[in-house]
């Protein structure tokens, strides 16, 4: 086996690594991407597809996705292939008094950073959502959130990216990271031989902290699982996306009104209409390690969530399920940053459900990053020392 | 919700292999419970006949009739037309979701069968296109003939065995084709190929057309002999055109099946420019062989093997027929493809592995030894064979089993 | 009754079963009881049990073992069946499975 070279390897084939590889391969670098199995083979293909500052807080992490909506509006236009965008808005609905106070406050929020946010009240909810609940309070819309395929949309990077150069090796396996005499990045050994490379980007997601440690950092991400139903094909429930407002309390750890079952799972409703006439209902959090069986009692969990808001669902077949690995960090923001004491590591990771979201963003900010060039945003928030500053 | 049923031993599918484990076991005093999806019990043995070497005829509704009659049993509910979709390993046995509610069961035995490998071609979503299992199930168990006329592709064993009983049936067939030479064919398209495996097999199984076939092989060598010998307008076995020599290129009509277009192939299965012509037929049986029905045994965290000698994906077993999940079973045709009489014997071993391992058995390894035996006699002489590789490839699935075990032992 | 029905099978013997009638898509039909959707249909000469959702291509009976799922329709009171597994009863309402609209690409219903 011939030893390569490259500018920059970037492990991982998911949505982040193919985002990254995309843009460093659009400023002309020479971009080799491992990735241990297939092209978003991993929670990329397990996950739904959104481009959401719906349920992001009010302030930086709202603003990245907003940041990150544009970007993949120009990539609709860049891309070699399509990836089933649209931009129709996504809503969250409220299911008492409580939730609809808090929702006024977000809205508000939002509103004063920009945002294309709004109420909307019972009646706006009758008239659109047919299938809906009586007894839903009302909600708050963000016109421009949008969704795509998620599979598709890391495929048309990774073909266009290959279009611009960028060597993608599946089925292979970093064994080694290389560091020189004064610990900075040398190399890259694989399961296919050894690349040459000043510059490593750890785009591994729920894997991201085993391959930290191969350079002798703790990165602080862990796998949290979600559990996700596709119905049959079937009748339109519903053209956008729509989540429960207590899916933010599930997300940011808060305490919510709901059972305990709904509670130990961490199900909120999460519905996802597709292209292919089904839809996608989610969604659960759980820490349980790597393991990925489906889990029936988490299944039922959500299909009962779901029902409690679309009673027509009651009858309209599951047709499969499948879970996924959402690469958690402590502060819910990813990590798109150097690695200050490791020269040519840098960590574009941590996404947990917010991936497809900031892929985007993330992409392009790497890309800054690694040539020395001003960020889109500001990436403070996003350092990995971060964590270590707080543990000090 | 429905309440929660409890029982002691829970079988997932009612054919040979599962009706075969519940009257080997209801002896024990046990609570079996056996579940099957399909309206009737018996699986696939009650669309199956065959002729014997000596002439006489078995037949797989007789021997599920018999097999039924045996569970009839005070402690043996057997239930059908109930869906299990759902798998669960609690501290003492198995939780299983079906469309009749929740089942506890000590111990769970999957005896789910096979499922046919779709054969893909142009047209073959029409009304009218089936699997041969389904036009077998059309004809011998609702008793509905598939329609006026039909043709069968895939040469194989079940294609084979299948038009037979269709023949028998006085469904009229305009032949017997090679599948579509195309991206998912693979071997099943090259004539050579298709009549080495069933020349491979046919010294193995005295049966009418694998005599047929092996005293043709005597006569000629093997290989080329398709290409040379054998008549472009096929030869007729049972009275059904076996075309050789023929392939299918698409299916054709409106509303449903109208025609399909065939064509002559060279000896590697290529269509010969110029050769394709249209025979009116209103269905077509593909048969693409068959594969374990394993789904189960995937939902309840079970290894996987690949081995096309068995039909595909198997999950991990020994020898008797126990995988390496606790208090989990199989047997019958998710451990690979084989003949109703293998799955019945392999479903008397499940049950003595069963009885055995809850301390019923009296003499338990040596009933057991005497069952593994009888498998391997039933498997020697069966008058349908599947894979000529069968035996090794068994034999593989077990050393792995027992290295992963002694590999759980010492980690 | 119907050609394609096998009444003498020469190894094969069933037992006497019932005269029902159903409909299908309102045509009132005689089936036997005990019998599934497809095949009481096929035993009418009728193939077509649904068009695709999406493209609205005729669909009919693929494993008849309830598999592959091609045969769904829909019967009253109990919502989406498999017509290969499904026995018909006496009275049973069957409609054909139906092409949606696509409210997402805006593909309109036939």
């Amino acid at each position: 086996m011939g030893n390569e070279t490259a500018d920059v390897v970037v492990i991982g084939g998911g949505i982040i690594g193919m985002a990254t590889s995309y843009y460093l391969s659009k400023l002309g670098l020479d971009v080799v991407v491992v990735e241990k199995g297939e092209i978003a083979g991993g929670t990329s293909s397990k996950c739904d597809g959104n481009i959401l500052a719906i349920d992001k807080e009010p302030g930086f992490d709202s603003q990245m996705s907003l940041k990150s909506q544009e970007l993949v509006t120009e990539l609709v236009k860049e891309l070699d292939e399509e990836f089933e965008y649209r931009a129709p808005g996504s809503i969250l609905v409220c299911e008492n008094e409580e939730e609809m106070v808090a929702a006024n406050a977000w809205v508000e929020h939002q509103k004063q950073a920009g945002l294309p946010f709004r109420m909307l009240d019972r009646n706006d909810i009758k008239s659109e959502w047919k299938y809906m609940a009586d007894d839903i309070y009302g909600g708050l819309e963000c016109a421009t959130d949008s969704t795509v395929n998620p599979v598709l949309f890391t495929y048309a990077l990774a073909v266009t990216a290959k279009r611009l150069g960028v060597r993608l090796k599946t089925h292979t396996t970093v064994t080694k990271i290389r560091l020189d005499a004064n610990g900075a990045v040398e190399g890259v050994e694989t399961s296919s031989g050894l690349i040459y490379t000043k510059q490593v980007v750890n785009a591994a997601g729920v894997w991201s902290k085993h391959i930290g440690q191969m350079v002798g950092i703790e990165v602080p991400i862990e796998p949290r699982k979600g559990h996700i139903l596709v119905s049959s094909r079937t009748k339109s429930i519903g053209t956008r996306k729509v989540m429960e407002f207590s899916y933010l309390m599930s997300k940011f750890g808060k305490e919510r009104k709901v059972d305990e079952e709904t509670e130990k799972y961490g199900v909120a409703l999460v519905f996802e209409p597709t292209a292919s006439q089904n839809f996608l209902i989610g969604s659960s959090r759980e820490f349980v390690g790597f393991q990925t069986q489906i889990n029936v009692d988490v299944i039922r969990c959500i299909a009962r969530r779901a029902i409690r808001f679309f009673p027509v669902m009651k009858d309209i077949p599951i047709l499969r399920s499948y879970c996924g690995l959402r690469p958690w960090t402590p502060d819910h923001l990813p990590i798109v940053s150097r690695v200050e004491e490791v020269p040519g590591f840098y960590i574009a990771a941590g996404h947990e459900g917010d991936g497809i979201s900031l892929a985007a963003i993330t992409g392009k900010v790497m890309s800054e990053l690694i040539t020395d060039q001003k960020t889109t945003i500001t990436t403070d928030p996003l350092r990995y020392d971060r964590f270590q500053k707080t543990e000090v | 919700m429905m309440e929660k049923q409890y029982t002691d031993v829970l079988i997932i599918g009612a054919g040979p292999a599962g009706l075969a484990a519940a009257t080997n076991l209801f002896e024990s005093g046990f609570k079996i419970t056996i579940l099957d999806e399909f309206p009737h019990p018996g699986g696939r043995l009650l669309g199956q006949f065959h002729e014997e070497s000596d002439g006489s005829w078995w037949i797989g509704r007789q021997v599920a009739s018999e097999l039924v009659e045996m569970t009839k049993q005070p402690n043996i509910s057997l239930q059908c037309g109930v869906s299990v979709y759902g798998l669960k390993q609690i501290s003492e046995g198995w939780e299983v979701l079906s469309s009749v509610g929740t089942i506890e069961t000590k111990y769970l035995l999957l005896a789910t069968g096979a499922a046919e490998i779709p054969v893909p071609l142009e047209g073959w979503t029409l009304p009218g296109v089936m699997s041969i299992g389904a036009a077998q199930v059309l004809t011998n168990v609702h008793m509905v003939k598939p329609g006026d006329r039909g043709i069968i592709v895939g040469v194989n064993v079940l294609g084979l065995a299948i038009s037979r009983e269709l023949a028998v049936a006085g469904v009229d067939l305009a032949g017997i084709v090679l599948s579509p030479n195309n991206l998912f064919s693979g071997e099943n398209a090259n004539p050579v190929e298709a009549i080495n495996l069933l020349m491979s097999l046919s010294h193995l199984a005295p049966s009418a057309w694998m005599r047929l076939g092996g005293s043709l092989a005597q006569k000629m060598k093997m290989g080329k002999w398709v290409s040379t010998f054998f008549p472009r307008q096929g030869m007729n076995v049972w009275d059904i055109p076996l075309l050789l020599k023929t392939t299918i290129s698409s299916i054709q009509g409106k509303k449903s099946v109208e025609s399909v277009v065939l064509a002559d192939v060279n000896s590697s299965g290529q269509i010969i420019a110029g050769s394709e012509r249209e025979e009116k037929v209103d269905f077509v049986a593909l048969a693409g062989g068959l594969y374990p029905l394993a789904e189960l045994a995937a939902v309840a965290g079970c290894s996987f093997l690949y081995l096309p000698e068995l039909g595909g994906n198997i999950p991990l077993h020994n020898e008797q027929m126990k995988t390496p999940l606790s208090n989990l079973y199989v047997a019958g045709n998710i451990t690979g493809v084989e003949g109703a009489q293998v799955a019945m014997a392999q479903g008397k071993l499940a049950a003595r592995s069963i009885g055995n391992d809850a301390g019923l058995l009296k003499n338990g390894r040596e009933k057991i030894a005497e069952a593994m035996d009888e498998v391997h006699q039933v498997r020697k002489t069966a008058t349908i064979q599947f894979h000529p590789g069968i035996i090794a490839a068994r034999k593989r699935v077990y050393e792995m089993y027992d290295s992963l075990q002694k590999e759980s032992l010492t980690s | 009754m119907s050609k394609l029905r096998i009444v003498n099978h020469p190894l094969i013997k069933k037992g006497e079963q019932k005269r029902i009638s159903f409909t299908f898509n309102g045509e009132s039909l005689e089936g036997l009881e005990g019998e599934p959707i497809a095949a009481a249909l096929l035993a009418h000469g009728i193939r077509i049990l649904r068009r695709h959702e999406e493209s609205g291509s005729n669909r009919g009976l693929y494993c008849a073992i309830g598999h592959c799922m091609e045969c769904r329709v829909d019967v009253q009171g109990k919502g989406q069946v498999r017509a290969c597994l499904t026995p018909i009863v006496e009275g049973m309402e069957v409609v054909e499975g139906k092409q949606l609209e696509n409210k997402i690409t805006g593909r309109e219903a036939p």
